[in-house]
């Protein structure tokens, strides 16, 4: 399609703004994390320091478990995203092929826990869970965080269901296969990039969430990410070097790992057609 | 029948399995006032406890300082209780007047070193019923932290000792382009400033009148809440200030922003690290009416918790924490002014910067304040109240008369409940 | 496998109207784990967490949870700070929402083409949706003090703000570090989402108009818009949610402050409950606010309903 030099001109400098837009405070972290305790202040405008030094980065490595905390997020990240796939997948399946008495009221349900602040369900949590042992465990954690993402897995999940006729699976079955038969061979290849995707925006999700992390895990055996670098920029001192140094490698993994599954997340949802 | 002799071996070993397990204790000691440094010193003194009482481990709970209110209330209010924990001197009542804290006294009684302790140590331990809900690791008092190289640039020569000359001071300092007299802390934690400036205007540091009423609404506690809040409306704070919290106000010192600040003896070690020892200096606070000065008193120490199963061993890593290597150790990376009469002479306090804070011990007219800390409604008054009035005051939204009235029925409030 | 394999089974056979129920319980035992999850961890503490409303609630206090009646509710009316956070909520809520979706559909209009370098930028600008949202909160807070940041100087020299000084301390204007953390952040799901629901719209309709003679903009308000409204709709409605509940980046920023300035309804339940340690005031002014967004959301499955009617 011919587009006229403005137009194209146009679309690059927007595009560069908001790279510049989405890059900006990135950088920044970094600029800071890498400049010495005495240029701190004396250069705190400059785009980049006079001289650059490691020193923030060798301090927080030698003086905290980053490797520990990482462990603990990947764990429950990634096992909470595998659930989610599976029990929301199951009833996103169910919401979409099956008419049944209750559906209304379960997509009425679904939608109250999207409505109120999850600070309420805190002390009332952490009440129910003492005495069942799942506070202080991963375990406990990635119970809460399956259930605070499987309603908008679940509604996602429903929306690439519905993209595929109905009429496959039912084919197939008059073939002979049974119903999970036809899930397994028709419907999950079709749907795969968007389960996919969901699994990667519960991943995100988990792997970020800080207030329940907090609030329910006291050892350090168990702390995720955030946590941890929530203790290296909330202690009693004052280093705004070492924070963003806390700051930059609690960064890396995500970011590495969302440059990674982007791409997917897109094609995953484009897939699954999501439809009103 | 066959089984039985299998069963009793089973049950014999396991019996012998819990009764190996049983003489091995877990302590749990919870930290709140967190960093790593703090976290290292501390797991060093518990190692030497651990070394002494080979069957007792310490498992050291370390919360970060920004949510360590609330997470530790959370923790406690689930059941979730530590053996020992380190209690800022804010937080004691709100746990004493709850009945969570066991009374130290017993302990104190039999203890070789409580003879030792200065007077103040068991004075303020005892602040709350006149019972040690807890036993104090060092004293945070304020003093003035005054910028060298700011006071030369401004022509001054020596630091302010009385409320005019900080108020002149401040007046020169702020001319200077793009620089204040004083870092007003507006946000968290200011509380301690109103009631230093307050009780300037007073001469005094009485809270409460005999019928228990608060002295808030004098004329003269009006009159220093209106110093401290003419400082920020005439310009000689950041116009910032107004949210500023511990961090900032150090931050704004030693970057050069403002020239003073009010603090205590461990923002001495932040500052050292970052300005050389000939760019600030340490006075004793400013005086005001009357002639007399009234820096607040803080302390932070160790409680026992009263449902602690092992209570005599939880004193014990007490003693040790706040034993005298302990606490030395302990001091010297915090910075707190100590609990033993004889260690103001170890040399870690014959450092110059700290004279300033000896000076003030060592001075009649200078009167260490307690704030009303026992009453129970004054956490949430500190921490949440103060801040939001006087920011309104601050940005004229508010008048300081009106302040003085709210915070007066507060206290007087809170000061009858507590009978 | 299917019926052909009943005949000749060891196992006594599955009855026909026995079949018929489990067909009819199919739904229900896909539905089922979700629904405990959901249900025990979510719905039993929060209404765990309502009937607090009703009960004087000291975290700390053991000795508390006397039944107290509508006083909290009373409390609430009266409450200067509450009626200024609504007026807050709306604000930040509409705000965000508004700017999240322009700048979001921009975003994903600009990387519909294919250029070179495209799949480099995608990555790139949506990198913000990977960080944690309270190191959003202190980043952004860091890049608006004018100790460490470099914003309120570039403000001023641009001539934007009348000074150098810090955005978040001043009451007119506390409000808008917030908002520009969680718009910054917001994009990227906006964009994912409209990017994909653009990519779905088939290119034949695009090219048949552009024969038509169908300009840039006129393709998009007859093809784009109206293929991409009910999906952009509903997902607009439901983050407007999602954004009034959230906390995290004003609790980080600002704390509310200063002097409550911008404290909203969802911040306001934060410092109730954790400052204040009251879990009974807390869970009223979060009852309030569930109750505005419950009939928020009735409105939207209505929407949602007539828009399908419409288009399907």
């Amino acid at each position: 399609m011919m587009r006229s030099a403005l137009y194209w001109a146009s679309h690059y400098l927007l595009l560069a703004l908001y790279v510049l837009f989405a890059l900006f405070p990135l950088f920044w972290l970094v600029k800071v994390a890498l400049t010495p305790n005495e240029l701190l202040y004396s250069e705190g405008i400059r785009l980049w320091p006079s001289r650059i030094s490691a020193e923030h980065f060798r301090f927080v490595l030698a003086h905290s478990d980053f490797p520990l905390y990482f462990r603990n997020s990947l764990i429950v990240s990634s096992a909470t995203a595998v659930i989610v796939a599976l029990v929301s997948g199951a009833c996103g399946y169910g919401l979409s092929r099956f008419v049944f008495r209750g559906k209304s009221l379960l997509v009425a349900l679904l939608l109250i826990t999207q409505m109120f602040p999850l600070v309420m369900l805190v002390a009332p949590m952490f009440r129910l869970l003492a005495p069942l042992g799942l506070t202080n465990s991963l375990t406990g954690l990635v119970i809460v965080y399956t259930a605070f993402n499987a309603p908008f897995a679940t509604f996602l999940m429903q929306s690439f269901f519905d993209g595929i006729p109905r009429e496959l699976e039912e084919a197939a079955m008059i073939d002979g296969a049974t119903r999970f038969g036809a899930f397994l061979h028709i419907l999950l290849p079709l749907t795969l990039p968007g389960i996919a995707a969901t699994g990667g925006f519960v991943f995100t999700a988990a792997w970020s969430e800080l207030l329940f992390a907090l609030m329910l895990i006291s050892s350090a055996q168990a702390s995720t990410f955030p946590v941890g670098l929530l203790s290296f920029v909330s202690k009693f001192s004052v280093d705004f070097g070492q924070m963003m140094a806390a700051g930059v490698l609690a960064l890396i993994p995500a970011c590495l790992f969302f440059l990674f599954i982007q791409r997917y997340l897109v094609r995953g949802l484009t897939a699954g057609a999501v439809k009103g | 029948m066959r089984r039985a002799p299998w069963l009793a071996t089973t049950v014999l070993s396991v019996a012998l399995a819990s009764s190996a397990t049983a003489s091995a204790m877990t302590l749990k000691l919870v930290e709140v006032i967190t960093s790593p440094e703090r976290t290292e010193t501390l797991r060093g003194i518990v190692k030497s406890f651990e070394d002494a009482n080979p069957d007792v481990h310490v498992e050291i709970i370390s919360l970060p300082w920004g949510p360590s209110f609330e997470k530790f209330a959370t923790m406690v209010a689930a059941g979730d209780t530590p053996d020992v924990v380190e209690m800022p001197d804010t937080w004691l009542a709100l746990y004493v007047n709850n009945g969570a804290l066991e009374s130290l006294e017993p302990y104190l009684k039999s203890w070789v070193h409580t003879a030792e302790l200065n007077q103040r140590t068991l004075q303020l331990a005892r602040v709350i019923r006149n019972t040690a809900y807890m036993l104090p690791y060092g004293f945070y008092l304020r003093a003035l932290y005054y910028n060298k190289k700011l006071f030369a640039a401004a022509g001054i020569g020596a630091a302010p000792k009385t409320l005019d000359e900080f108020v002149a001071t401040s007046k020169k300092i702020s001319a200077l382009p793009g620089k204040y007299g004083y870092c007003l802390r507006g946000g968290a934690g200011g509380v301690n400033a109103w009631m230093m400036f307050g009780a300037l205007g007073s001469g005094s540091d009485t809270f409460f009148r005999s019928d228990g009423t608060s002295t808030f609404t004098d004329p003269g506690w009006i009159k220093g809440f209106s110093a401290l809040a003419d400082l920020y409306k005439s310009g000689l704070a950041p116009k910032d200030s107004v949210n500023w919290g511990y961090n900032d106000i150090v931050a704004g010192f030693y970057s050069g922003t403002c020239a003073m600040i009010d603090n205590d003896p461990d923002a001495l070690i932040a500052i050292s690290e970052r300005m050389k020892p000939d760019e600030y200096g340490v006075s004793p606070w400013i005086k005001g009416a009357g002639g007399k000065s009234f820096p607040t008193i803080g302390y932070g120490g160790w409680s026992m918790f009263a449902n602690s199963k092992h209570k005599d061993a939880a004193w014990k890593l007490i003693a040790t924490l706040d034993g005298v290597p302990g606490n030395l150790a302990w001091n010297r990376r915090i910075g707190a002014l100590p609990i033993y009469a004889a260690a103001a002479t170890d040399p870690m306090y014959a450092d110059t910067k700290f004279k300033g804070w000896f000076d003030e011990l060592a001075d009649p007219n200078v009167v260490p304040m307690i704030m009303p800390m026992d009453l129970r409604a004054w956490a949430l008054f500190a921490s949440s109240v103060v801040p939001r009035s006087s920011q309104s005051v601050l940005l004229g939204q508010l008048t300081v008369p009106e302040m003085a009235q709210q915070w007066a029925q507060i206290m007087t409030k809170a000061k009858q409940s507590q009978k | 496998m299917g019926a052909d394999h009943d005949e000749g089974e060891a196992e006594p056979e599955v009855s026909a109207t026995g079949r018929r129920l489990l067909r009819l319980a199919e739904p229900y035992f896909y539905s089922a784990p979700v629904l405990l999850l959901i249900v025990g961890v979510m719905l039993i503490p929060l209404s765990v967490g309502l009937s607090y409303a009703f009960r004087d609630i000291q975290l700390l206090d053991p000795f508390s949870g006397g039944f107290v009646g509508l006083d909290h509710f009373r409390e609430l009316a009266a409450d200067a700070s509450f009626s200024a956070a609504l007026r807050h909520t709306l604000v930040w809520t509409i705000v965000t929402v508004a700017l999240q979706f322009i700048l979001g559909l921009v975003l994903a209009l600009l990387l519909n083409r294919e250029f070179p370098g495209r799949r480099l930028t995608q990555a790139l600008v949506f990198l913000p949706w990977a960080v944690p949202t309270f190191l959003v909160g202190l980043d952004w807070a860091w890049l608006f003090n004018p100790v460490v940041g470099p914003l309120p100087s570039w403000l001023f020299a641009l001539h934007v703000t009348r000074d150098a000084n810090n955005l978040l301390s001043d009451p007119a204007t506390a409000l808008i570090g917030p908002i520009v953390a969680a718009v910054w952040w917001g994009i990227p799901f906006f964009a994912i989402t409209a990017l994909a629901a653009l990519q779905s719209i088939p290119r034949d309709l695009y090219e048949a108009a552009a024969i038509d003679g169908a300009g840039v903009f006129k393709q998009f308000r007859s093809i784009t818009l109206p293929l991409l409204a009910p999906t952009i709709i509903i997902t607009i409605l439901l983050r407007t949610v999602w954004v009034a509940n959230f906390a995290d980046l004003i609790v980080v920023m600002t704390n509310g402050g200063p002097a409550d300035s911008s404290q909203t309804v969802a911040s306001y339940v934060f410092t109730a409950a954790f400052r204040r340690l009251d879990f009974g005031y807390a869970s009223a002014i979060a009852a309030v606010l569930l109750l505005l967004l419950f009939a928020y959301g009735l409105a939207i499955l209505s929407l949602r309903r007539r828009l399908l009617h419409r288009y399907s």
